[in-house]
């Protein structure tokens, strides 16, 4: 009795032990799977030119290519670092203004029900769910009308239909779960409407001010079409521009891979930074405190 | 533009007032004098709070006036009304610290002192409600009582034309708000200035009104002085909503000489009931005017006690009148020594405190039947 009894212990112990490590067997599987991409990546980047396409894993690293991407060794005569910095403009340029333009409007949506303001921020939200190929004929002949085409103002601006429902729509939650008594106190304590927000409003949504910028900025990095239809060289970025090493006689996977990766860096490092503000604020605007 | 300094009366007239479709306030109308304390007394839902927000220009009426000094004030901005509020939620702002709280008026456009003069009057006001000490301290790190005060020191620190006072010391324990309610009126500037103080709680609308005005349903049942609610309530919505315990409501109808007589057919009483025979009626009276043992020239109910319980220096005794209705009257322990359950017991009551009252309907409380 008491032997078999501690014989099924055993088992029982063995068969969590199999499981748990069939468990971490799958993980690693699909860690492996997730990211071997990314090293795959690194790989790349750090081969020299003629050891690309005749090597798997041994090879002699080297960091010629980001010294090519970065403009430092030789010329491929492809503008990279322009293309990076155009990236940070034309992204911070799209937050930057979706956010003069969202904030208001986010708390305006927030606070008021006026004519049609249900329309209106249900147009907002259909700029995210239409896809872009959709409009994007339409608008590079606009652009090249209007001379938008390959502007950073162009960029900018198109990049709004990216970044401001976001903007707008997340922001409009966090005000909604302030109490509005808070801004009728400051009418009370004698400030104006513009006060209350600037003053009460605004700074108790920063959380969300911080966690919806990075987001609305990662989104408007990444973005892909707009910049490969509306733009040709002058306001190019680096989604469109790594590609430009692929181009000529022979792809020169090394240095997109290289391009690639150092435009992983400005999100990250914004992500990092901003971390600590982006767990409470993601969090922040759905749960009631 | 209107001035912003000296007192002035509240008056709102015929407001309405929905939010979608719950009405709050159904044609309201009340007036205020110029330096006197009023207290809106009613039940959750009645319209207080946004009576409050009304006058404070943070809620428009659908129709209807608010008037202050007797001007209208439709169209203008509640920073240009020139009154405090002090929120039920307290309404402070969480990422500042209770001095940057108080301060807060003090540094706007319209009511801006220098700082130092700020500092001083922050102080003051501080020392008054006794959270002198919690000024560094950030809001969310407040007790709620302590956070009801910081919300009406923000009310006091400043100049205005009327304070709005909401539930003020609703969360404030027992023995703190019996010592603020009596030290609320004290304050000078309250004692200046036209207050507007809206409550639940009777004793606190009975102790501190020199009017009081009862809410029910958006509306105005009865405004006076705490005499005429107390003794010539307007409804019997009025007379339970003062008191404790209830004041006790026995159904009868008008007999055929113009008397009392219980639903249950237990007892008459010779009162003249100024309806005609057959009315059915409410007979009205309050624990505290009913005496134990019958006395000269008032009227005689006999009954026996069902239950006693001690409040302290006075005992609630529940009696079980004929035709098995009860009554509640509270007497002084010395009278009420030695009573058991199923003792018999003769009642008194003076005949100037029966209140008569139509019957209850469903659609509205039932009315006092004046003489």
């Amino acid at each position: 009795m008491t032997k078999r009894q501690s014989g099924t212990r055993a088992n029982g112990a063995v068969r969590r032990r199999v499981l748990g490590i069939a468990a971490d067997g799958a993980l690693i599987l699909y860690f492996v799977f997730a990211l071997f991409p990314v090293v795959w990546m690194v790989i790349l980047s750090l081969k020299p030119a003629n050891e690309l396409f005749s090597t798997y894993f041994s090879f002699t690293p080297t960091l010629d290519s980001y010294r090519t991407v970065l403009g430092a060794g030789q010329d491929e005569g492809v503008p990279f670092v322009r293309f990076f910095l155009n990236s940070l403009v034309v992204s911070l340029g799209a937050v930057g203004l979706s956010l003069v333009i969202g904030l208001p409007a986010a708390y305006a949506a927030a606070r008021w029900r006026f004519r049609g303001s249900e329309n209106l921020m249900f147009t907002l939200l259909s700029f995210r769910f239409a896809p872009e190929l959709t409009v994007i004929i339409p608008l590079f002949v606009l652009y090249q009308q209007l001379g938008l085409f390959d502007t950073y103002v162009g960029m900018i601006w198109v990049l709004q239909l990216v970044t401001l429902p976001l903007i707008v729509w997340i922001m409009r939650s966090y005000f909604a779960d302030l109490s509005p008594e808070l801004e009728q106190a400051a009418l009370l304590d004698g400030y104006t409407r513009k006060q209350a927000f600037f003053r009460v409003a605004l700074p108790l949504v920063k959380p969300g001010i911080a966690a919806v910028s990075l987001l609305a900025f990662i989104f408007a990095w990444n973005n892909f079409v707009f910049p490969l239809i509306l733009t040709s060289s002058e306001a190019q970025t680096v989604t469109v521009g790594a590609l430009s090493f692929l181009g000529g006689d022979r792809p020169k996977y090394n240095l997109t891979a290289a391009a690639a990766l150092v435009s992983v860096i400005p999100p990250l490092i914004l992500a990092l930074t901003i971390q600590r503000y982006l767990v409470r604020g993601l969090s922040f605007g759905a749960v009631k405190s | 533009m209107t001035g912003t300094t000296g007192s002035a009366s509240i008056a709102l007239r015929g407001v309405h007032k929905s939010y979608g479709r719950d009405t709050a306030l159904d044609g309201l109308e009340l007036t205020v004098a110029e330096g006197e304390f009023f207290c809106l007394l009613g039940p959750s839902g009645a319209g207080k709070t946004t009576t409050l927000k009304t006058v404070a220009g943070l809620a428009e009426p659908d129709s209807g006036a608010v008037e202050l000094d007797g001007r209208d004030m439709t169209g203008v901005e509640p920073y240009d009304r020139g009154v405090a509020m002090c929120f039920e939620s307290y309404a402070l702002y969480p990422h500042r610290s209770a001095y940057d709280n108080l301060a807060s008026p003090l540094r706007s456009p319209k009511y801006r002192l220098p700082a130092a003069e700020a500092r001083v009057k922050v102080h003051e006001t501080a020392e008054l409600l006794g959270i002198e000490g919690l000024l560094e301290r950030p809001v969310g790190a407040l007790s709620n009582g302590q956070r009801q005060r910081v919300a009406l020191g923000r009310v006091l620190v400043r100049p205005a034309r009327a304070f709005l006072l909401d539930e003020p010391l609703s969360h404030l324990d027992a023995k703190l708000r019996q010592a603020m309610r009596a030290e609320l009126k004290a304050i000078g500037d309250v004692r200046r200035t036209t207050t507007l103080y809206v409550t639940h709680d009777s004793v606190e609308a009975l102790a501190l009104g020199d009017r009081i005005g009862v809410i029910s349903d958006g509306r105005i049942v009865q405004t006076g002085t705490r005499e005429d609610i107390w003794h010539r309530p307007y409804d019997t919505f009025v007379a339970r909503a003062f008191g404790r315990p209830l004041v006790n409501l026995l159904p009868g109808t008008v007999t055929a000489d113009g008397h009392f007589a219980s639903a249950e057919g237990g007892f008459e009483l010779p009162v003249d009931v100024p309806a005609a025979p057959g009315t059915a009626v409410q007979l009205g009276v309050r624990p505290r005017d009913i005496a134990l043992g019958g006395e000269g020239g008032a009227l005689e109910l006999a009954g026996t006690v069902y239950v006693t319980e001690v409040l302290g220096r006075a005992v609630e005794v529940t009696v079980r009148l004929a035709g098995g209705r009860q009554l509640s009257l509270v007497a002084p322990r010395a009278a009420a020594a030695g009573l058991r359950v199923d003792d018999p017991v003769r009642l008194s009551v003076r005949l100037e405190n029966l209140l008569l009252f139509e019957a209850d309907r469903p659609e509205r409380p039932g009315r006092r039947i004046t003489p």
